[in-house]
């Protein structure tokens, strides 16, 4: 993002307004084919956050006007977005491959790609975790983890 | 009655009873610290493990784990930020800024002290006064426990931050989970999708994990550098007999906050959060200071904590004699006597004096076990695990919380539900809003609806059932007091100023 | 492609699940899901009752309780209906809980899902009153409900289940109306009759057993007096023909091997003559009434039409 010349309607909060109100909209869908009594609550409730989205929009664009500086999400967008896909990755691996098998990956690859770079640190770090969740999860207390979806009938 | 109590103490001296009692504690601790494992998972994951022990070694992991794991979630809420447990949220507000400012060593220390103190004080309500603050739990009705509710939902406005607007988009978000679910009256689905997992509502583990883990999960992978060191000065680690009469001063908060967590501990359902909350309002607003509060005020620390240990064993006294948990962890812990045949009631206490009583003291042993234990063992090894390098710590904290939402239920939808929250966590903290009014609505949203619609049921649309006892009246005029209280005080002070300066 | 890996895996274990009925059963360890969390009344009765089946199983036999908690026992049932019907995956079923989801929600199983091996428990219901109401026999209440309709609160753990049943079938009975309270499970319920917060409560024997001296127990639903408590009259000795329970039994998936269905039924059938089974059961809040086979299935679909038919005259949500 460029720093004086972020368009005024790409700025985060108004973004977040813009989504908030947008979603809550849409939740608004199911709500009606609720009972009353069912709905009040919850309803009451987006219609709240549409209304004061619509407030923070307001406000931040009035920012935007007087030349205030929009508050940046993130200095590096490519890592946090990197971990956050990393972090999906290894739930949807522990779902369909298994997760002893994703955990023993997870833990030095995460390590390693955000720059933990020694070897036998990583090769010890995963030992110790892996081996103690299956000491004291699965030999301890029977507490089994998914197998991967993928061998399973 | 008080000869039962005295009978069962040499069951519970017994050493398999003891060392049972002990290792729940160490192992409260670990869970408690380790962000994303939380004491309703550990104690969940061990009850059906329990039915091949014996009552009291059972019973005395399970108490050891739920006091452990009170302080425990200090640990990383004080270091890192992250409540370890949903309770720890509070301890953040104070325990974080002290530890920038190199007072780690001391916010922990008081954080322990605390704790200790307000299980100590729950455990002798749960020994002493059972029966009768049994007695209290019935005065409490729907309606009455709807204006609980109210009163804990009003204590948000002081939780909002520098952005109202913001801090009220955050309340109404977490009040709009709390609905997802089941509708309590009807069953009829809402916001469930046809998915069964969402029946049952979206439980406060899974929101805690992915608000407030994950985005510091992120920083740490975020910022390529070595951790800031938590070094032993940076902790100020000075031994704890020295630095206990620097905490005297606390012992109002102290005496206040462990009555609260008593109060929201037999209440049914509202639980350790909502008691370290409120104790810490109450307890900044009896300050002399106020200002000094979020910014490292070891008073804070020692109200939260207090608090959300006083609950544990009070959160007993319904369990046992009636059967309705008063936090989500009791609730399990219940699950944990029904498999050795212990049914709650007034009879339990005729039908296994040992082993009720025995349990009692091991909450007791459990409260004070934490300073020994707590005190110096755990928190000094806790802050060098901090140490390790940054992008290992983030990695083996996202398998922690991936283990820790799993285990509760056992399935992989709640971990992506969690990774949902997380996404919405990392805008949220990025674009400062708050978060504690997030997990209070989710806490008490549909709490209150649930207890406003019972009250009206049995009033049959009546509303005046809602101030037809004094107990309700009381409940409206504490929470009238709480709202306008402070905006009344301050005119009035503003006034005597101007009035002052006038005279000047 | 996933699909085809799994039909064929599926096939797979069919050809060799017939191939292990035909050897001695049972040859690796049975899993129970229950569909609620460990400690719950369901989870207790697995885990009190399968000690017992191993035994009579013989050969070996181990079991593992699983739990699979969530939706009100709705998502281990389904799994159990749509595991592989080899006998080494077996269910926890509940009625009239499971029947009734069939027909307020949109269910993956109905009543044929099953091999219907033994109902274990029958809990019946009792009604109780709050002692401030002083209405402490049943003609004083149902007087107070005749006398002003709808004026009698009830507590109770939820609509749909045993409890409202029991209302329904007790209203339409003695022409009465009451108030509907439905808390969230039945010990708040119970509190709030306690505190006299509602008037009068619908709840299992095993529920209130323990809770004699707080409350009045005008009456119990069953056939014969329970043993949990033995001076609570029957509401037959009171002239009125209320039955009414909540069953916890115990399913495999349609298309069991007849030789394992007939020895898992054998081994309940043994295990309900044991007195050890009994006294673990009564210990635990757990009445036995052991219902096998074709008699389980016809106690499913009676209590089937019993909840169409009050959903489709007073349906609740």
């Amino acid at each position: 993002m460029s720093k004086s010349h972020s368009p005024r309607l790409l700025r985060p909060e108004t973004l977040t307004a813009l989504g908030t109100i947008v979603v809550a909209a849409a939740f608004l869908f199911p709500t009606a084919s609720l009972k009353p009594i069912s709905a009040l609550l919850p309803g009451a409730m987006l219609i709240g956050m549409a209304l004061l989205s619509v407030l923070l929009l307001i406000s931040d664009q009035r920012k935007a006007g007087s030349g205030e500086e929009a508050q940046s999400m993130t200095s590096a967008p490519k890592r946090v977005f990197g971990a956050f896909l990393l972090i999906v990755s290894y739930a949807l691996s522990t779902d369909f491959i298994g997760f002893y098998v994703s955990t023993a990956v997870a833990i030095p690859l995460v390590a390693y790609v955000f720059g933990y770079r020694s070897l036998p640190g990583l090769a010890l770090a995963t030992v110790i975790v892996v081996g103690a969740i299956y000491l004291i999860f699965d030999f301890g207390m029977a507490q089994t983890f998914p197998s991967g979806r993928l061998w399973q009938s | 009655m008080y000869a039962d109590l005295l009978d069962a103490l040499p069951h519970v001296l017994g050493i398999y009873n003891f060392v049972a009692l002990v290792i729940g504690v160490i192992a409260g601790i670990v869970v408690g610290a380790m962000p994303g494992l939380s004491a309703t998972m550990a104690i969940s994951v061990l009850v059906p493990f329990t039915f091949g022990l014996e009552p009291l070694v059972a019973l005395g992991l399970m108490a050891g784990i739920y006091n452990g794991a009170m302080y425990g979630g200090a640990i990383p809420a004080v270091l890192l930020r992250i409540p370890g447990t949903p309770a720890a949220v509070a301890t953040t507000f104070d325990g974080y800024p002290m530890a920038q400012k190199g007072e780690g060593g001391f916010a922990l220390q008081v954080a322990v002290v605390s704790s200790a103190i307000g299980g100590i004080a729950s455990a002798f309500a749960l020994m002493l006064l059972a029966p009768p603050l049994s007695k209290v739990t019935l005065l409490f009705g729907p309606s009455e426990v709807f204006w609980v509710a109210v009163f804990g939902l009003a204590s948000i406005i002081f939780l909002l931050g520098g952005n109202p607007i913001k801090g009220l988009i955050s309340a109404c978000f977490g009040v709009f989970v709390s609905v997802v679910g089941a509708d309590p009256i009807s069953g009829a689905d809402r916001y469930t999708f046809d998915q069964l997992e969402l029946l049952d509502g979206v439980s406060i583990v899974i929101l805690l994990v992915g608000l407030y883990a994950l985005p510091p999960v992120i920083d740490l992978l975020e910022v390529p550098l070595k951790t800031d060191q938590v070094t032993d000065n940076k902790l100020g680690t000075e031994p704890i007999w020295r630095t206990l009469p620097r905490m005297f001063r606390f012992w109002k908060t102290w005496i206040r906050s462990s009555l609260f967590g008593i109060w929201i501990g037999i209440l049914p359902g509202a639980g350790g959060s909502m008691a370290a909350f409120m104790s810490y309002n109450e307890a900044r607003r009896a300050s002399q200071t106020p200002d000094t509060w979020g910014n490292g005020e070891p008073e804070g620390v020692a109200a939260s904590e207090t608090a959300n240990n006083a609950d544990t064993a009070s959160a007993l006294i319904p369990a046992l004699t009636l059967g309705i948990p008063g936090t989500a962890v009791a609730a399990v812990m219940l699950g944990g006597l029904l498999i050795h045949g212990l049914q709650p009631g007034p009879m339990l206490f005729r039908e296994s004096p040992t082993i009720v009583f025995g349990f009692m003291w091991q909450f007791l042993f459990g409260a004070i076990l934490l300073i020994l234990l707590g005190g110096s063992l755990a928190t000094n090894s806790f802050a060098k695990l901090l140490n390790l390098p940054r992008p290992l710590l983030g990695s083996v904290i996202i398998v922690l919380m991936l283990i820790g939402v799993y285990s509760i239920n056992g399935r992989m939808f709640d971990v992506y539900l969690m990774l949902g929250f997380g996404a919405i966590g990392y805008v949220m903290d990025k674009l400062k809003f708050p978060l504690p009014p997030v997990v209070l609505g989710l806490i008490l949203g549909s709490y209150a609806e649930e207890n406003l619609r019972l009250a009206l049921r049995i009033g049959r649309g009546d509303w005046t059932i809602l101030f037809a006892n004094t107990t309700s009246l009381v409940l409206v005029a504490l929470t009238v007091a709480v709202i306008f209280g402070p905006s009344v005080k301050r005119r009035f002070f503003a006034k005597r100023d101007d009035e002052e300066t006038a005279k000047k | 492609m996933i699909k085809l890996i799994q039909t064929t895996a599926l096939a797979s274990a069919m050809i060799l699940s017939a191939g292990a009925a035909l050897a001695e059963y049972p040859e690796k360890p049975i899993e129970v899901i229950v569909g609620y969390s460990a400690g719950g009344g369901t989870d207790v009765m697995a885990r009190t009752t399968m000690p017992f089946i191993e035994k009579y199983l013989g050969n070996g036999a181990s079991i593992v309780v699983k739990n699979m908690p969530g939706a009100s026992g709705q998502i281990g049932v389904t799994k159990a209906a749509t595991s592989a019907p080899d006998g080494y995956t077996l269910g926890t079923f509940n009625l009239p809980g499971m029947m009734a989801r069939t027909i307020d929600r949109k269910a993956d199983y109905s009543a044929d899902s099953f091999t219907y091996l033994a109902n274990v428990v029958n809990d019946p219901n009792v009604i109780v009153t709050s002692k401030s109401t002083g209405l402490d026999t049943l003609e004083k209440l149902l007087a107070k409900a005749k006398e002003e309709p709808g004026a009698v609160t009830v507590g109770m753990s939820s609509l749909g289940g045993d409890d409202h049943f029991a209302l329904i079938k007790l209203q339409n009975q003695t022409k009465t109306e009451f108030t509907i309270v439905p808390f969230k499970g039945s010990a708040p319920a119970r509190t709030a009759v306690m505190g006299g917060h509602v008037m009068m409560g619908i709840f299992n024997v095993s529920e209130v057993a323990k809770f004699e001296g707080e409350l009045n127990i005008l009456g119990v639903a069953q056939a014969e007096r329970s043993e949990f408590a033995p001076d609570v009259p029957t509401f037959k000795e009171q002239g009125i023909d209320l039955i009414n329970g909540s069953m916890r039994g115990v399913i495999a998936p349609k298309g069991l091997p007849k030789d394992v269905e007939e020895k898992l039924i054998n081994a309940f059938k043994q295990a309900a003559k044991d007195p050890e089974f009994i006294k673990a059961m009564n210990a635990t809040a757990n009445p036995v009434e052991m219902v096998t086979g074709d008699d389980f299935k016809a106690l499913t679909s009676e209590l089937y039409d019993l909840a169409k038919g009050v959903w489709e005259t007073t349906p609740w949500k």
